[in-house]
């Protein structure tokens, strides 16, 4: 008995053999065309655009409106401004949306890429807190106490004259551009410590992410681009220094927090590209930031 | 003349290769300082600073939460639906808790956010709720049909004589469970309980969800051990899962180390899952009948409690499916109109899902193309060689791949196609990255079928004088294909509910045309990265709705692969008497 189990499966070999061929042959097939198709994608393919979450919904906007003219555009935001910079320098997209300028590091990490920013508008950081805590007297914060909360050393509202509320930080993750604005206010060009090893401290990633929790968190804190709330009642930027993140304090770059929006290529834009990106600074595609909170490049005197 | 079955089990071995080949250059790239990788629990690479320890913490305490929650729900489940049920009951739910253990994870994640999330809040009276705890419930309740399902094939192995034997010696049900069934049931039980760890330990993004993310913490006190339990922490996997990998380029210290924490993860689980799957069954069960010490007294009532805590333990599962079900069919209602199925998305959370099922369906059909020769000829060559060691060797290998973490497939994908072949996100990328997914399930369950075929087909096809390719043609493929159908089914139903993996190498939120026109940077849209982004990232109440639809269409997507897989294997249960 048992030596015919063993015979059995010798039996297999020859329809093995022949779907095996024909299997192999599928597989070659496949790498073929897949080769082929890599060469003739190259040219034709989509616009892919990718990274800042504050950048996107604008990027997202303007894919949308040159749709008509048969362009086609894909908007990602895994990794946030640093994840689209180096998915940008390993050559997968072919914009980097960035909400932070490039750093030399950037150029230095990817010397082969020709990183040219072009600035298509702009946004305030706000340090956003929750009604709540703004009625209860935090009407403005310094550095140092953003610095405090942000470090875990300041755990309670009243410590900076407001409720008896724990402070809940929401922090960015690493390599989003508002973490980086933030860090460049409170830290100048010096290196941010470690996180803190406060218990209520949570690290999110994208805006609307960060939205949701602030919103759903008492007393919670989180730097976040004051796009995302405006028409939000519940969440409220606070002064900082004494400056608001008012339209004519971040267009004079009066309020620390300012940053540039970008859309970042390798090279000078060409072809499909080019048309996004001009698209976006001309008159129509300008309007597109005022409707997610953020200003022209008019405003900002550019 | 094996080539082509070769080629087969040389695709599985050659994954495995791929993920630790791509691990090892990682970690080969830069100065691992493996002491203080495992010891120092500050991470931060601006500073230079890698100590994983927080990370390994992390998954400990969300593992061990995990299985103190669901195992002994999960066993006292199985208990119940295996000794305690009649036959006709017992069978429909038991279909139920195969169908729990095939929802995908994105759903559980999703369930997380939506609920688990605030019941923590409210529970530890903690703000936000995102935390260790909460990452413990969801997979608790992820990994509790899997328990059951495996610890109930496991009592239903036990030969019925036993039971005869037991009961005629007059004990009662609660002492026949101790006494007989247990003692010969643990080793698949425990087997139950490891594959559930291993499927914890790799589970990447329903964690993801509702942890926290935040790194370096470790409690300071024992006293407030518990306290952190409601508080943000991180695991290996959300760390993998998070922005970082990306940030990392492809070289270097920080790459070095994320690569490390991979190996660190795969070990684990493989740990879990070959120590899960080793052959139990020719080992005596070490301790046989254990004294039941003072069994005498209050025998009636004890046996009376221990079934009603085991009906009750079994009912939990069972609301959990209802309760699942009322979410998904309340809060997901849209999914119910044909026009969510069949109009595109409009802006950030609008209009239908089309595109997203297209894109998860061409992904799937993609997956099952490259897989389903691959799996046969894997499958067949560990079913003839089931008397080798090398076969169980082999075995091993296939089981340990089937529980990689996909992240890690994820990753690898990301790094070889988007990156070094310069694909960028492709849709073939992601079907790629699914295949060892499936190709262990189809492997496994052809090996099984071709095991059990009984050596008198092959006798009478010899003795009628059929050629090899006959005998090939009308015994072998009719025996075997429904049972690779079924595992081709099962993976599918498997890979349909992946997030993570697709998150890295073939889908965008925005943008993508229902079909790619390309393979390179020709990315898709899917349903699990779809809800992930949609859950995730905002709060508006449209977006939420548009996520449980989306849930709801996966799901269904989902059970109708499981539906066809089950009404394979009742077929091919009726070909196996026909054949004997």
């Amino acid at each position: 008995m048992t030596t015919t189990l063993h015979r059995a499966p010798s039996l297999l070999t020859r329809k093995q053999k022949q779907a095996g061929l024909a299997s192999s042959a599928a597989l070659l097939l496949g790498v073929v065309l897949t080769g082929c198709a890599g060469s003739a994608q190259a040219s034709s393919s989509a616009v892919q655009a990718s990274g800042s979450t504050t950048v996107a919904p604008v990027a997202s906007d303007a894919a949308e409106a040159l749709k008509g003219q048969g362009l086609k555009i894909t908007v990602a935001t895994q990794g946030g401004s640093a994840g689209g910079i180096s998915q940008l320098g390993s050559k997968q997209i072919q914009v980097a949306l960035s909400s932070k300028p490039l750093s030399d590091e950037d150029r230095k990490t990817y010397p082969n890429t020709d990183f040219v920013p072009t600035q298509i508008g702009a946004d305030a950081v706000g340090i956003i807190i929750t009604k709540e805590v703004a009625d209860g007297g935090v009407k403005n914060l310094t550095k140092e106490q953003v610095k405090g909360l942000f470090e875990g050393t300041i755990t309670n509202w009243k410590q900076v004259g407001g409720p008896d509320l724990n402070v809940f930080v929401y922090d960015k993750e690493p390599g989003r551009g508002t973490r980086e604005v933030l860090d460049k206010f409170v830290y100048g060009k010096g290196k941010p410590p470690l996180p803190p090893q406060s218990a209520n401290y949570a690290v999110v990633g994208g805006n609307l992410e960060t939205r949701n929790k602030l919103e759903s968190t008492r007393g919670s804190i989180a730097p976040l681009s004051t796009g995302f709330i405006e028409g939000r009642d519940g969440l409220v930027a606070v002064p900082l220094d004494g400056v608001a993140p008012t339209l004519e304090n971040v267009a004079s770059s009066k309020y620390p927090m300012t940053r540039p929006l970008f859309m970042i290529t390798d090279g000078q834009p060409k072809g499909a590209v080019k048309q996004y990106i001009d698209y976006l600074l001309s008159p129509e595609g300008q309007k597109l930031l005022p409707v997610h909170g953020y200003l022209t490049r008019q405003q900002m005197g550019l | 003349m094996w080539g082509w079955v070769y080629t087969g089990m040389f695709s599985v071995v050659l994954v495995l290769a791929v993920l630790i080949g791509y691990l090892g250059t990682g970690i080969a790239s830069g100065d691992v300082d493996w002491l203080n990788l495992v010891s120092d629990p500050s991470w931060s690479p601006v500073n230079g600073a890698f100590g994983a320890l927080a990370m390994i913490y992390g998954s400990a305490v969300v593992c061990v939460l995990a299985l103190l929650l669901a195992v002994p729900v999960g066993w006292s489940a199985a208990i119940a639906l295996s000794e305690y049920l009649p036959p006709r009951f017992a069978r429909p739910l038991r279909l139920s808790v195969e169908l729990l253990a095939a929802v995908p994870s994105i759903v559980y994640g999703l369930i997380g956010i939506m609920v688990i999330r605030p019941f923590v809040s409210m529970l530890g009276g903690v703000p936000g709720g995102d935390s260790l705890l909460a990452a413990g419930i969801v997979l608790a309740v992820m990994i509790m049909p899997t328990i059951v399902a495996v610890s109930v094939d496991a009592l239903s192995a036990v030969p019925a004589r036993y039971r005869e034997a037991a009961y005629s010696l007059g004990l009662t049900r609660r002492e026949v469970v101790r006494s007989v069934l247990l003692p010969q049931a643990r080793a698949g039980m425990r087997a139950g309980v490891l594959l559930g760890l291993a499927r914890g330990l790799g589970e990447a993004i329903a964690v993801f969800m509702v942890i926290g993310r935040a790194d370096g913490r470790l409690p300071g006190a024992p006293g407030v051990f518990f306290s952190s339990l409601v508080r943000p922490g991180q695991t290996l996997t959300t760390k993998l899962a998070g922005p970082e990998p990306m940030l990392a380029g492809t070289s270097g210290p920080y790459f070095a180390a994320l690569c490390a924490l991979g190996i660190i993860l795969l070990l684990l689980v493989a740990a879990a899952t070959v120590w899960g799957t080793r052959k139990s069954s020719n080992r005596p069960a070490k301790r046989g009948l254990r004294g039941h010490r003072a069994a005498a007294r209050m025998r009636i009532p004890r046996d009376r409690l221990t079934t009603a805590l085991r009906m009750a333990a079994l009912a939990l599962p069972g609301a959990l499916l209802l309760g699942m079900l009322g979410i998904l069919l309340t809060r997901g209602g849209s999914a119910l109109n044909p026009a969510f199925w069949f109009s595109p998305s409009t802006g950030a959370a609008g209009g239908g899902v089309r595109d997203q099922i297209l894109g998860t369906l061409l992904l799937l059909a993609t997956t099952a193309l490259i897989a389903l020769p691959l799996g046969y000829a894997a499958g067949v060559l560990i079913g003839t060689r089931a008397t080798g060691k090398t076969a169980r060797v082999l075995e091993t290998l296939t089981v340990a791949i089937g529980g990689t973490p996909t992240i890690l497939l994820g990753l690898a994908g990301y790094v070889l196609f988007s990156s070094a072949m310069g694909w960028g996100r492709s849709w073939l990328a992601g079907a790629i990255v699914l295949v060892p997914v499936v190709v262990p399930v189809i492997a496994l369950t052809t090996a099984g079928r071709i095991r059990s075929m009984p050596p008198e087909i092959t006798e009478s096809a010899l003795a009628l004088g059929l050629t090899r390719a006959q005998y090939i043609r009308s015994v072998v493929i009719p025996y075997t294909w429904p049972a690779t159908l079924t595992g081709l089914l099962l993976g599918l139903a498997r890979a349909a509910g992946e997030t993570a993996p697709l998150i890295f190498t073939a889908t965008v939120f925005f943008g993508a045309p229902a079909l790619p026109t390309g393979i390179v940077n020709a990315p898709v849209q899917a349903l699990p990265t779809h809800i992930f982004t949609l859950s995730q990232d905002s709060g508006a109440p449209e977006a939420i709705t548009q996520a449980w639809g989306s849930a709801l269409v996966l799901v269904l997507i989902t059970a109708v692969l499981l539906s066809l897989a089950v009404a394979l294997r009742n077929r091919f249960e009726g070909a196996r008497r026909w054949t004997t």
